[in-house]
């Protein structure tokens, strides 16, 4: 049994449509350090100018480390959090 | 309460967190799972999925027949929710703010809160409306407003107003399931939506599974000894931040009443008898309404036991548009402290 | 026929109210990027914009003058400037200063200038009661001025707009009832909403003429709001009028618009009603020059007014206590906060 960490990349998520954008921010967490996620799991929502969608958790495992606050801005690219699955 | 058994520590936890509007959509997603009855009718709730994120996703789900945008006619579709819930069926009808109000009342009123009354009990109304209330971000006079004690005072109707994720979704099962009119008030700061950003608070894990709140049972949020703080909805959490601003100086409780109609006299009665002092912090105007409603149960009940009152409410105005008129006339944190403060001296 | 004057005019009207909320929309935005935070910025709370419906707004205004009463719904910012509200003002207004219309207890929903008898409200169709009040007191004291009741086609199921149909007939009085069909009522398209195509047929129900002008040029609002206001101010009652317009823009600011089909806004952008109107003025002989004279003033008009707008003192905070009574009672008190409560008979 080992730990992989995986990241929770803004990129997978940036709509085509907000192509001409490059900073955002995470309007709502829905989980903390520590709480268990499955794939396909909504684990944040974020906002691009106006535009809100859902950050679907990228595997199954715990939240590891949540990298942006709430409210907080981030940038295009960057990574959002990490999530350890154990293999 | 439903979140008494959620496990607390542990490293991992399955709790998700989760956002009020969200609570809201998923009662009434379930709801609407269980009983081809209950459908939803309101400006903008089905591709818009409701100006407050009310509805968000229901369209996906339930398709149009279920999620039915309506003309903007108040009076008509309110009135037709009457109409449906007397044939037995449970609408959700949105009034998309209470302000609005005006324009629909009588069906409010007069027909949706006084048919079981008139027909001796042989109807019934089994509806909610729901509405979005509020202010703190400037939208002025007539789109401001909560009126928890307009909509407490008429009698007939059940009022709820949630402050939290979890207090949301089991009012709303409440709500759904309930044989009568029930006016479920939504605080449109408290709902999670991205530009109207919630303060820390009613964001909460929720259950996934469906549970009810008993209408009628007040929340103490926060237990203390020397001065009892009454509210509801948004100021819940700012007297939660001016309680934890007083912490080794003045021990506060903090009720949140969950519920006007019915109302949890004893649980504030109870409180009131332990501190002796009363505050009560309401977002609704300050004359003939729920603060004076507050402070008049508690002297009716404890009169003895009262050594001092005070309320912090909107005054006798309408609400301003600039943001130093409506900071100045909503009651903040500071006052919060200042009227528990006071209440001590 | 339309004076070049008045065409004139009109253009101007029409190329300062765009310009208008283009400047307004960026000043909105200030603060509110990258996170849109609706309380935010310099002006907060809820923004509706018209750009794509100042034909509506130049064609039936050219025909007022300040005496007119205007009722406009939350998009009133191109009647307004139609209608010659007092441009500074109402941007003070806008941006919640003292100096603004209504000492920034209004906001831009609910501007007040009663110099130009103009009035707003943000209750869908409640402006119309009061438009059709207006007449009713133009007619009980033998003045000829006439009333001008603006609301969306979203509007037109209300009751207020309906019963105020049936009253203005009722009593012949000098209304008219002007929707400005923009397609949308927020999400909801207007076949969603009402089975009727054209939205001045409600008049029919009334005994009143209506009208709908089917694409959003000024000269052909012109037309059909002159006839309209000439009976009016001739004893001859009220009129429905319904004008195309077009919303170039969201619903509110931070509308991300996701339930409009793709195309849709980009057919509203072209169909301009401000490119169609200097093609008028150019085909009465009015040269560029004299059109990019008056495009150029009225967008330095709209920036001088926001810069002084913003130059404006904001209201101190106790000021929200006033103005609630024209005649405040005798020891009346707003029951303000304990710190503020100076007088008797509130709290405690
Ligand atoms: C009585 C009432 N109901 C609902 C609203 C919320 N609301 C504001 S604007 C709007 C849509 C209006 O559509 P329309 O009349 O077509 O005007 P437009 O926004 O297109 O200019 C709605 C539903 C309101 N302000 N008043
Ligand atoms: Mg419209």
């Amino acid at each position: 049994m080992s730990d992989e960490i995986v990241a929770v990349e803004s990129e997978t998520v940036w709509p085509a449509d907000s192509d001409d954008v490059e900073e955002a921010i995470v309007s709502s967490w829905f989980v903390r350090e520590g709480t268990a996620v499955t794939e396909g799991d909504p684990i944040a929502e974020i906002q691009i100018e106006k535009v809100s969608l859902d950050v679907p958790a990228p595997a199954t495992g715990e939240i590891h480390e949540l990298l942006v606050d709430e409210q907080g801005e981030f940038e295009r690219g960057d990574t959002l959090a990490r999530i350890s699955t154990d293999q | 309460m439903a979140e008494a058994d959620e496990p607390e520590t542990a490293e991992t936890t399955d709790e998700r967190e989760t956002t009020m509007s969200r609570a809201m959509v998923s009662a009434i997603a379930s709801e609407m799972r269980d009983s081809d009855d209950v459908f939803v009718m309101g400006e903008d709730v089905a591709d818009y999925g409701g100006i407050f994120d009310s509805t968000d996703g229901l369209l996906d789900e339930f398709g149009r027949e279920k999620i039915m945008d309506v003309p903007i006619s108040e009076t008509g579709f309110i009135g037709a929710a009457v109409g449906a819930a007397q044939a037995g069926m449970r609408p959700i009808a949105e009034l998309m703010f209470a302000d609005f109000f005006g324009v629909g009342m009588d069906q409010i009123y007069n027909q949706m809160a006084k048919n079981t009354y008139m027909s001796g009990s042989t109807v019934n109304v089994p509806m909610v409306l729901m509405t979005a209330v509020g202010g703190t971000y400037n939208d002025a006079a007539q789109h401001s407003q909560t009126l928890y004690g307009t909509f407490a005072h008429l009698p007939g109707m059940k009022v709820v107003v949630p402050s939290t994720a979890a207090d949301a979704k089991g009012l709303m099962h409440t709500a759904i399931r309930d044989d009568d009119p029930v006016v479920y008030m939504f605080h449109k700061r408290l709902m999670g939506i991205g530009w109207m950003p919630a303060p820390d608070g009613p964001k909460t894990s929720v259950p996934e599974d469906d549970y009810t709140i008993d209408f009628g049972e007040a929340d103490v949020k926060r237990e203390g000894d020397d001065v009892t703080v009454v509210t509801l909805g948004l100021h819940v959490h700012r007297a939660l931040e001016a309680a934890a601003d007083l912490t080794g100086e003045i021990d506060v409780e903090v009720i949140d009443l969950r519920t006007l109609v019915p109302l949890d006299t004893e649980t504030v009665l109870e409180s009131v008898r332990k501190t002796g002092r009363l505050v009560v912090i309401d977002e609704d105007y300050h004359s003939f309404g729920l603060s004076g409603e507050i402070i008049a149960r508690a002297t009716e009940g404890a009169l003895a036991d009262l050594s001092a009152v005070r309320r912090v409410t909107m005054p006798d105005a309408p609400i301003p548009y600039a943001r130093p008129l409506e900071q100045a006339v909503n009651p903040g944190r500071e006052d919060i402290i200042e009227a528990v403060q006071a209440v001590t001296e | 026929m339309i004076s070049d004057t008045e065409l004139q005019e009109m253009y101007g009207w029409m190329v300062t109210a765009r310009y208008y909320e283009e400047r307004l929309q960026e000043e909105y935005l200030e603060g509110k990027q990258p996170a849109f935070d609706i309380s935010a910025g310099p002006i907060p709370g809820e923004l509706h914009l018209a750009a794509g419906q100042e034909a509506a707004a130049a064609g039936v205004c050219s025909h007022l003058d300040d005496a007119d009463t205007v009722t406009a719904p939350h998009r009133p910012h191109h009647v307004a400037i139609a209608k010659g509200v007092d441009l500074e003002r109402m941007t003070a207004e806008i941006f919640g200063r003292r100096t603004g219309l209504c000492k920034g207890k209004g906001g831009h929903m609910h501007l007040f200038d009663s110099a130009v008898n103009f009035a707003g409200s943000g209750i869908i169709a409640e402006g119309c009661p009061p438009a059709v009040g207006a007449a009713l007191a133009a007619k009980k004291r033998g003045e000829d001025s006439v009333a001008v009741a603006y609301l969306g086609e979203g509007a037109i199921s209300q009751g207020g707009f309906l019963e105020s149909l049936n009253l203005a007939s009722v009593q012949n009085l000098p209304v008219l009832f002007v929707i400005e069909d923009n397609d949308w009522a927020i999400s909801m398209p207007k076949e969603r909403v009402t089975d009727i195509r054209n939205g001045s047929q409600r008049a029919d129900g009334f005994d009143m003429p209506g009208k709908r002008v089917d694409y959003d040029d000024a000269c052909a609002v012109y037309e059909a709001a002159g006839e309209a206001i000439g009976r009016a101010r001739d004893g001859n009652g009220p009129t429905l009028l319904e004008v195309q317009v077009h919303r170039r823009m969201g619903h509110f600011m931070g509308d991300a618009e996701g339930y409009r089909p793709e195309g849709d806004s980009e057919r509203a952008k072209r169909r301009d009603s401000i490119e169609r109107m200097e093609t008028t003025l150019q085909k009465a002989g009015i040269d560029d020059d004299t059109i990019g004279d008056i495009r150029d003033r009225s967008h330095q008009r709209v920036d001088d007014a926001i810069e002084w707008a913003k130059d404006q003192p904001e209201p101190e905070p106790d000021e929200a206590y006033d103005d609630v009574f024209t005649n405040p009672p005798a020891g009346w008190t707003p029951n303000t906060k304990p710190e503020q409560a100076e007088s008797t008979g509130g709290d405690d």
